[in-house]
């Protein structure tokens, strides 16, 4: 396969050498961090008027979805603040590789917490807040401070980024559709570091990976510590075509088809609520602890741990006899999951137009005021106009619901022995575009 | 050792295994925007009364004609709301106890969201109904792009198979 | 090791300066305090985060509004409808006030923010030298002793809409009683109705004669321009309750139990229905007015009498009367 090793140019080489420009980066997006934290705690209550709201529900979240993950898997992580006030204690500094400097009792993570189920959970957990979380600045704020302040608790227990790795369900939801991010780590000869003893890498690498044995973008973040710390040069950055850890010989997990349910359903629910025209589903989601808010909270979690996972085991149960060997219904869920990837990455993607095109007016009006205080730092309009759904931005969400039915079919194909076996899979696809076809242009 | 320029392949590409796209996407462009005749219905004068409270609007789904000359009555029955009308530029707002009245054309067809343009609480801006002016040409467009979509996949798959990969 | 520390410094300085900036201004609007910042929020909510406000005589309150929830109003009770504030969420007013009396002003919210809207307000109290507030006068169900609270339904209402026209041309045969600003105030129309039926100079007129007279003296009484005054002020404070007709069908009071005298005092009921002649035009001026400045005893009527002149409770007055004479069919 075609792969553009960005390494190969000297400079862009040197960026990804430097600790400078990533540094700097994350330094800004941590004190970004912080202020968005005081700024949901001592902002206005209005959410239109908070930078808290608006940047990490507008602004941030539909870059996560538009550009980092689609342009560069988990490019997001590789800046992202939350571990960084952690790994300054337990590296012993700030610019400092992996080492034995810091402090921390770096106990392993427990076993049985392995895999991406509790990232999963959290995820279930956002979603389930959802409508109160996305609207009250108070509470995202809150919720932020607790994120930062885990991680940073986790991170003298255990070792390098077990927050990151097993808990952030933004690494679940990044990881997962990494898979199908155009941007990887691999090593360049394989010979060079079987011959290595020191393993240089592994030690300096926080996500616990060995690149040698990187398959899959989903748990690499990016970060470039081994690619620093490699006498050989022998890390590559590639660019690569998009899907590339999709096919029929990468291995997956079992949880990896639950995460990526888990995904669908809080796609299929927030579409529901925040787009679709029924108020008292938006009620019953935001008045958390009502009767109806139960009734919600059961309807969604039927949705993504009863219909979805029952509609995908029936699909994969139908795939595995329509095919020749006799692998088990475990092994084929995890297989399968790959399908849900594209799928799921491309819906996600189709909300977020839906979504935030209309609400983009908002930025603005919070960059010149960010705690609603009245201020007018810029000089710019204080007040966002309504915003309203293009006839672009629906023949685009059409568009992009259309190449995740093409994508996730093909993917489904490619992994099967024959169309037969694929169709199952393919069903469930068309059946998941349906729906969200119905709920975003229906 | 590093190379001094960019780009550096290891394998080229098989374009012509991707020749099926064109016709494909012209196929996609085609269903997308080919346009189609609508069922004619005499336009008619109609009247709506919207009721506005936090955070819906009753009724939340309206299906009208083309050419429909459409007057709104919103009534607000909690606090002041507003009704604006995606891609009509048409807008109300009403103080409880303060009927506003609206006249517009329905000349343009599909489905369009209308939502709340007064601030009215946390959940004003997911405060949305929707108007459906004739058939949702959009969604049929949308099913029909899948039909295709599927089919684009078999032949790529296809394809692949007799490649290398 | 330079490189780590400038690296620590860079990122001791990029928090301190996101933590600096929100509370170092939110230290600086405390400090300097001039002005009085208050928020706006449904009752449920809270209502007004400051509900008492003190202010010397003469000496300017500068007040900056805003509104954590929903559009809201501020106004002065007995202000000019022109002078009331709107107040939209997450957006800041700004107004300075200055006092000329010593005493207790009422401020109130002047837009509906839901069902416990009414109970929206707050006091300003001003303190210092100088002559109080000029008190209204005592109203006249108090003044005259009349019963506010005793049924009234109209036995006898024209049959016809009666007409200030028709009405004008008895003018020169009416006792002078009957144009009196006095008689007006006291008496209903149905009353002063049946004073004029019984009038044996009048005897020759016919019943709906009689009508168009007492159709005429209302007219005086009022001028068009009260009317429309009382329309706005009926609009923007009463129609989410009466309903924009007066039928007593507001989006507020719809789903409200039909009041009677069985359940007065026993909850919210709904409020009568203007566009039936027989309730208004059996009420006098001072009934409706002792209403409106009381209150509804329970039945979620709220008391005007320290939130509207009494200029502004005639004008609602007589636009209610133009409700009742046109509905006649």
């Amino acid at each position: 396969m075609t792969r553009l090793d960005l390494t190969r140019s000297p400079r862009a080489l040197a960026l990804l050498r430097s600790r400078w420009p990533q540094f700097l980066l994350r330094a800004i997006t941590l004190a970004g961090f912080i202020f968005t934290i005081l700024a949901g705690l001592m902002g206005s209550v209005v959410g239109s008027h908070n930078f808290a709201i608006i940047f990490v529900w507008i602004a941030w979240w539909t870059a996560l979805k538009l550009a980092f993950i689609p342009f560069g898997g988990r490019s997001w992580c590789s800046i992202c603040p939350i571990p960084m006030p952690g790994e300054w204690l337990q590296n012993g500094g700030i610019l400092q590789p992996r080492g034995s400097m810091g402090i921390g009792l770096g106990k392993r993570w427990p076993k049985v917490l392995r895999g991406t189920w509790i990232q999963a959970g959290g995820f279930l957990l956002i979603g389930l807040f959802g409508a109160l979380t996305l609207t009250s600045a108070k509470i995202t704020a809150i919720v932020l401070l607790f994120i930062l302040v885990l991680a940073l608790a986790l991170s003298l227990v255990f070792e390098r980024r077990s927050f990151c790795n097993y808990l952030c369900p933004i690494g679940g939801f990044s990881g997962l559709y990494a898979q199908a991010g155009p941007v990887e780590l691999r090593v360049k000869d394989t010979d060079i570091c079987a011959a290595h003893i020191e393993k240089t890498c592994y030690t300096a690498c926080p996500w616990g990976q060995y690149p040698l044995a990187l398959k899959s973008s989903a748990n690499c973040g990016l970060c470039m510590e081994c690619l620093r710390v490699c006498p050989s040069e022998n890390i590559a950055v590639n660019l690569r075509p998009w899907g590339s850890d999709l096919g029929p010989k990468t291995k997956h997990r079992i949880d990896e088809a639950f995460l990526g349910l888990v995904m669908l359903a809080s796609a299929l629910v927030d579409s529901a609520i925040f787009l679709g025209p029924w108020g008292q589903l938006k009620s019953a989601a935001y008045n958390i602890g009502s009767p109806d808010w139960f009734l919600f909270a059961g309807a969604f979690l039927i949705t993504a741990l009863g219909i979805l996972p029952g509609l995908y085991v029936g699909a994969t149960w139908a795939a595995n006899r329509f095919g020749s060997t006799n692998a088990s219904l475990r092994k084929s869920l995890a297989h399968y999951s790959q399908v849900l990837v594209p799928l799921g990455l491309m819906v996600w993607i189709a909300f977020t137009i839906s979504f935030a095109f209309v609400k983009f007016g908002y930025v603005l009006p919070v960059v010149t005021d960010p705690l609603g205080w009245g201020w007018n730092l810029l000089g710019l309009t204080k007040s966002a106009g309504v915003g309203e759904t293009t006839s672009f931005s629906l023949v685009l969400q059409v568009a992009m619901l259309t190449v995740g039915l093409f994508w996730s079919s093909r993917v489904a194909l490619r992994i099967s022995e024959t169309i037969r076996q694929a169709a199952p899979l393919i069903a469930f696809s068309s059946l998941f575009t349906m729906a969200m076809l119905w709920l975003l242009v229906g | 050792m590093p190379m001094e320029s960019l780009p550096y392949k290891t394998t080229p590409t098989n374009w012509k295994r991707w020749a099926w796209v064109i016709p494909y996407a012209g196929l996609a462009l085609l269903i997308l925007f080919i346009p189609l005749p609508l069922p004619f219905h005499a336009p008619q004068d109609r009247l709506l009364r919207i009721e506005a409270s936090s955070f819906q609007f009753t009724p939340g789904e309206i299906q009208i004609n083309p050419g429909d000359r459409v007057t709104i009555e919103l009534v607000s029955t909690d606090v002041v709301h507003g009704f604006s009308l995606d891609a009509y530029g048409f807008e109300l707002k009403a103080d409880p106890g303060q009927t506003a009245t609206g006249t517009f054309i329905a000349d343009q067809a599909g489905v369009f969201r209308f939502r709340c343009s007064v601030a009215c609480g946390n959940l004003h801006p997911f405060m949305i109904g929707k108007l459906q002016i004739g058939p949702n040409l959009l969604f049929f467009r949308g099913i029909a792009l899948g039909l295709l979509a599927i089919s684009a996949a078999l032949i790529s798959v296809r394809n692949v198979s007799r490649g290398t990969t | 090791m330079k490189k780590e520390r400038i690296a620590r410094w860079i990122v001791i300085i990029l928090v301190l300066t996101a933590i600096g900036v929100p509370l170092g201004s939110w230290w600086l609007s405390r400090a300097q305090g001039t002005q009085i910042e208050i928020h706006a929020r449904m009752p449920e909510n809270g209502g007004w985060s400051i509900d008492t406000i003190q202010a010397k005589v003469g000496q300017p309150i500068h007040l900056r509004l805003t509104s954590d929830d929903v559009v809201h109003g501020f106004a002065l009770g007995k202000s000019d409808m022109e002078s009331w504030l709107s107040i939209f969420p997450g957006e800041y007013v700004e107004t300075t006030l200055v006092f000329e009396h010593p005493g207790k002003y009422i401020f109130y919210c002047t837009r509906w923010c839901g069902l416990n809207h009414w109970r929206m307000h707050g006091e300003i109290i001003v303190t210092g030298e100088g002559d109080p507030i000029p008190g209204d006068s005592l109203p006249l169900f108090l003044q005259y002793n009349i019963d506010i609270d005793a049924p009234h339904y109209a036995e006898n209402i024209p049959s016809s809409p009666p007409s200030v026209e028709r009405g004008s041309r008895f003018s020169d045969r009416l006792p002078n009683y009957a144009i009196d600003k006095q008689t007006y105030f006291l008496t209903s129309p149905e009353g002063l109705w049946l004073k004029l039926r019984s009038e044996p100079s009048l005897s020759d007129l016919s019943d709906m004669d009689i009508w168009d007279i007492v159709r005429w003296i209302w007219d005086r009484q009022n001028s068009s321009n009260s009317q429309s005054l009382g329309f706005k002020l009926f609009m923007a404070l009463a129609s989410a309750a009466h309903g924009e007709s007066g039928r007593g069908d507001g989006v507020m009071a719809r789903g409200l139990p039909v009041m009677d005298h069985s359940n007065m005092g026993s909850g919210l009921v709904r409020p009568p229905d203007f566009t039936d002649p027989h309730v208004l035009l059996s009420a006098s001026p001072a009934i409706l007015e002792g209403k409106i400045i009381r209150g509804g005893m329970g039945t979620g009527m709220p008391s005007w009498g320290s939130i509207l002149s009494r200029d502004q409770i005639h004008s609602i007055i007589d636009y209610l009367y133009t409700i009742a004479w046109e509905s006649i069919k």
